[in-house]
């Protein structure tokens, strides 16, 4: 009998502590993720595969820094920043945030508008229901009933594996791409250099350290319970990341392949399914694209309230009524207002502001992680549990390259670069 | 005019964030350094400030207040530089920029947890010298935003806009400072004696918006049977890390505090080894009395009822039920009803306070029965035991054993906890 109590009490530990790392992950594949993706693979093809690796460890190793300040310290990083380096610091960083997963929620509703106008739904339709169901599923505090639907929901993702598959890629050199270093040259080309830090941004997005971090403490983890986050946390990785392959795949061996190098609207995305599900391609890529910016759409705003509010030492709380938390509200409003009311403007190239808003992200990262990498090395706050020396080269490394990406992609910009 | 003594007011007062960075003179009038921290000795004075540490170019230098001749836009002290000690002893003392500010403390009054934004001095003199004293620490709008643009906007403009925003204050006196290194809170007088005055809900409430290092903080310091209480209105996560936590015979000591039932409920929930830890570091009398509740499975009624409680031989009269309740050393809701046993320690009645507070002296307590003598058994599952509490309007329900002999009580509030998780 103690021999099962034991083993049930070990099961149930790992299943309370699974959930953040892995579901940050998941809400990472979201609309701009999966834009972000399709047109990499439809731009260039297996070019761009050899960033998954790479990005993959940045991401693990990035998420397992947040997961580990959230266990040890028991504060969010906006919290971290405010104690650390004072209110001026902080207040920056939190418009910097504002602004940039402001954009990624537009990108969200663009993935709504996309998806349902796979339907035939117009935007003007689709977007104010959304919106208010959004509002609803927060403020009305039933946010933690519906992330198990999402996260079901989530599975849908699976089918890009699939269609992956189907699409009978070059399977040999799409693997061969993935592990050979790229070309020098292709840096010039301003279109790649783009494309790359929005690979990078969308993966690893800003919003998504505090978020964890976030979600850890309240989840109320522990030094103690802290590894089976960290499983947690690389088992989310790796499975977005899979998952991410396949749909640069999915696209490369369909879109490229024929030459459809530039998705203008979802239609071109959802063209990559066709080899797995035919006419259903359709159906099959508005439903996963409409679940994943729906989940998103769910909790980057609400993510985007606690972290400012936080830091700024603004009253936040779904459980607060309006009155009490007054900012909070009134953050999370706009930003699910102001997103959707900028994806109705009509006549918008929506597909490009939604890239546009993770090459932000990538932008925007390496001020997050320098913070991050402070914050972390400091042995008054983390003890025995600063980062390893492994840790800091790569999470530096990732910063800097980051730094110098941006930097030449700005350069190319002012001095008309080619590609 | 209102308007004008408010300004003569805000000559008075002083901000943290102004002070920081200002230059300092020193007797000569050469410019000398900035100020780098503003520092308080809690254990000689709680609110006035004792020295300043200034930035040189020598490196960091100490310089008391009693040597500063005039605070205006600057410091001017009335020593030589060359003078000024080094400032490598500050340790013990409370650095306002360091410690205070953009930090987490708990505001006795308003019962939260608020972050300091900045910090208000109240400007008088002391022994011929400018002083400062803490007022209190400003957690609203005015701090931030002098915070934010301090040397933005010019200084003059800067206090006219701010005086028009609203200020929230926290006097310094409602100020419970958290420090987690147990030997820094012992320099700095920390105590919680205020936030130990507040109702265990509400201490509660402010303990589960801190961090875990900061409840542990709390938790180490408070006493012990303002903890118990405190520990037992918590959210059962937070218990559970406060209980782990803590070292095995701090845990011991405050569970030590608490009731019986409460305790078991609470040991009940930690991992075995963490209980067994934790029952090792009591006293042999709680330990037994808990241990024995552990035995029973948590949801019968043997489970959720405590050992404490009043009982008489039949015999008795009101005398002896009065002289029992006075010394006896239980909650108040055990001793609403005394319990009358026979020879074998077999229940047999049950007696409300009330009937005893309006018989005649002397009365025999048999006579005071509440009929019919309700009961349950002690596997009695908690729909029943909740059933006979509506049903018969009960105060107290005695659980019996399979002789009929009394084990214990459960009382209004195990029952309330019980359906208030289930709602």
């Amino acid at each position: 009998m103690k021999f099962l109590r034991r083993w049930k009490a070990q099961i149930l530990l790992v299943f309370a502590v699974v959930g953040p790392g892995f579901i940050t992950a998941n809400v990472d594949n979201d609309a701009n993720g999966i834009l972000q993706y399709s047109q990499a693979g439809a731009q260039f093809g297996y070019m761009l595969l050899w960033t998954m690796i790479p990005t993959t460890i940045a991401l693990i190793v990035v998420q397992e820094m947040c997961a580990r300040m959230g266990a040890v310290t028991g504060k969010g990083l906006s919290d971290l920043i405010r104690e650390e380096y004072g209110l001026r610091i902080t207040f920056f960083m939190m418009i910097g945030i504002l602004l940039t997963n402001f954009g990624n929620v537009v990108g969200e509703f663009v993935g709504i508008v996309g998806s349902m106008g796979l339907f035939g739904v117009s935007k003007y339709i689709s977007v104010p229901i959304c919106a208010v169901i959004v509002w609803l599923i927060a403020v009305k505090g039933q946010y933690k009933s519906v992330e198990k639907v999402f996260l079901l929901a989530s599975f849908f993702y699976v089918t890009y594996i699939f269609a992956g598959a189907l699409a009978k890629p070059a399977w040999i050199e799409a693997l061969k791409t993935t592990v050979k270093p790229p070309e020098m040259e292709a840096f010039r080309h301003s279109a790649y250099l783009y494309t790359v830090i929005g690979l990078v941004g969308t993966t690893i997005a800003p919003w998504m350290q505090f978020y964890l971090q976030s979600s850890i403490v309240e989840k109320g983890v522990t030094r103690r319970q802290y590894a089976a986050s960290r499983l947690d946390v690389i088992v989310g990785c790796i499975f977005t990341d899979v998952v991410a392959w396949f749909i640069i795949v999915a696209c490369a061996a369909t879109l490229y392949l024929h030459g459809a190098r530039d998705i203008r609207d979802a239609a071109d995305a959802a063209q990559a399914l066709h080899p797995l599900a035919g006419e259903w391609a359709y159906i099959l890529f508005a439903l996963g694209l409409f679940n994943a910016s729906l989940f998103a759409a769910s909790i980057l705003p609400l993510s985007t309230a606690y972290t400012v509010c936080e830091g700024l030492g603004f009253e936040s709380g779904v459980e607060r009524k309006f009155s009490e938390a007054p900012v909070f509200y009134w953050l999370y409003t706009a930003l699910i207002v102001a997103g959707g009311a900028v994806v109705m403007i009509p006549g918008l190239p929506l597909i490009k502001i939604a890239l546009l808003s993770q090459v932000v992200n990538g932008a925007v990262l390496p001020f997050v992680l320098i913070f991050m990498l402070l914050l972390i090395n400091k042995k008054d706050l983390m003890g025995e549990y600063v980062n390893k020396l492994t840790f800091n080269i790569i999470a530096w490394a990732t910063t800097g390259i980051m730094i110098v990406l941006t930097a030449l992609y700005m350069y190319g910009l002012f001095h008309g670069g080619a590609g | 005019m209102p308007w004008q003594s408010g300004i003569l007011m805000a000559m008075n007062m002083l901000a943290l964030s102004e002070l920081l960075g200002s230059t300092v003179y020193d007797s000569t009038g050469a410019a000398s350094g900035r100020v780098r921290e503003v520092a308080l000795a809690p254990q000689e004075d709680r609110s006035r400030i004792a020295m300043f540490i200034v930035k040189t170019s020598s490196g960091n230098r100490l310089l008391p207040l009693n040597a500063v001749s005039a605070i205006d836009d600057g410091v001017r002290a009335s020593t030589a530089a060359g003078d000024w000690t080094d400032a490598n002893g500050a340790e013990g003392m409370l650095l306002l920029s360091r410690d205070l500010l953009d930090q987490q403390v708990i505001d006795v009054y308003g019962r939260k947890v608020v972050r300091v934004n900045d910090v208000d001095f109240y400007r008088d003199t002391l022994h011929g010298h400018p002083s400062l004293k803490i007022e209190g620490v400003d957690v609203g709008a005015r701090g931030a935003i002098r915070r934010l643009l301090k040397g933005v906007v010019p200084a003059p403009a800067l206090r006219a806009l701010l005086q028009r925003l609203p200020q929230r204050e926290i006097p310094w006196d409602f100020v419970d400072l958290i420090e987690t290194d147990p030997a820094r809170r012992v320099r700095l007088k920390i105590s919680h004696d205020r936030l130990a005055k507040l109702h265990p809900a509400d201490i509660a409430d402010i303990v589960e918006d801190l961090a875990p290092d900061e409840r542990e903080a709390v938790f180490e310091t408070l006493d012990e049977e303002v903890a118990a209480g405190a520990l037992e209105e918590l959210e059962p996560r937070v218990q559970k890390s406060v209980l782990e936590s803590l070292d095995s015979d701090r845990a011991a000591d405050i569970v030590e505090e608490m009731e019986p039932d409460a305790a078991a409920d609470l040991l009940a929930d930690l991992p075995e080894e963490r209980t067994a830890e934790i029952l090792v570091q009591m006293q042999p009398e709680e330990r037994q009395e808990v241990a024995d509740l552990l035995e029973f499975k948590e949801n019968s009624a043997a489970g959720r009822m405590t050992t404490e409680y009043i009982a008489l031989p039949v015999t008795s009269s009101t005398n002896e039920a009065i002289e029992a309740l006075r010394t006896f050393g239980g909650r108040m809701e055990s001793m609403s009803t005394v319990f009358l046993l026979d020879s074998h320690g077999t229940l047999s009645g049950a007696v409300p306070l009330a009937k005893i507070v309006l018989a005649p002296p002397a009365t025999a307590l048999l006579a005071l029965t509440q009929e019919p003598l309700i009961s349950c058994r002690e596997d009695a599952k908690e729909k029943e035991f909740a059933e006979l509490f509506d049903k018969y309007n009960l105060l107290t329900l005695p659980v019996v054993d399979e002789h009929s002999r009394l084990m214990g009580v459960i009382t209004p509030d195990d029952v309330i906890n019980m359906l208030r998780a289930k709602l």
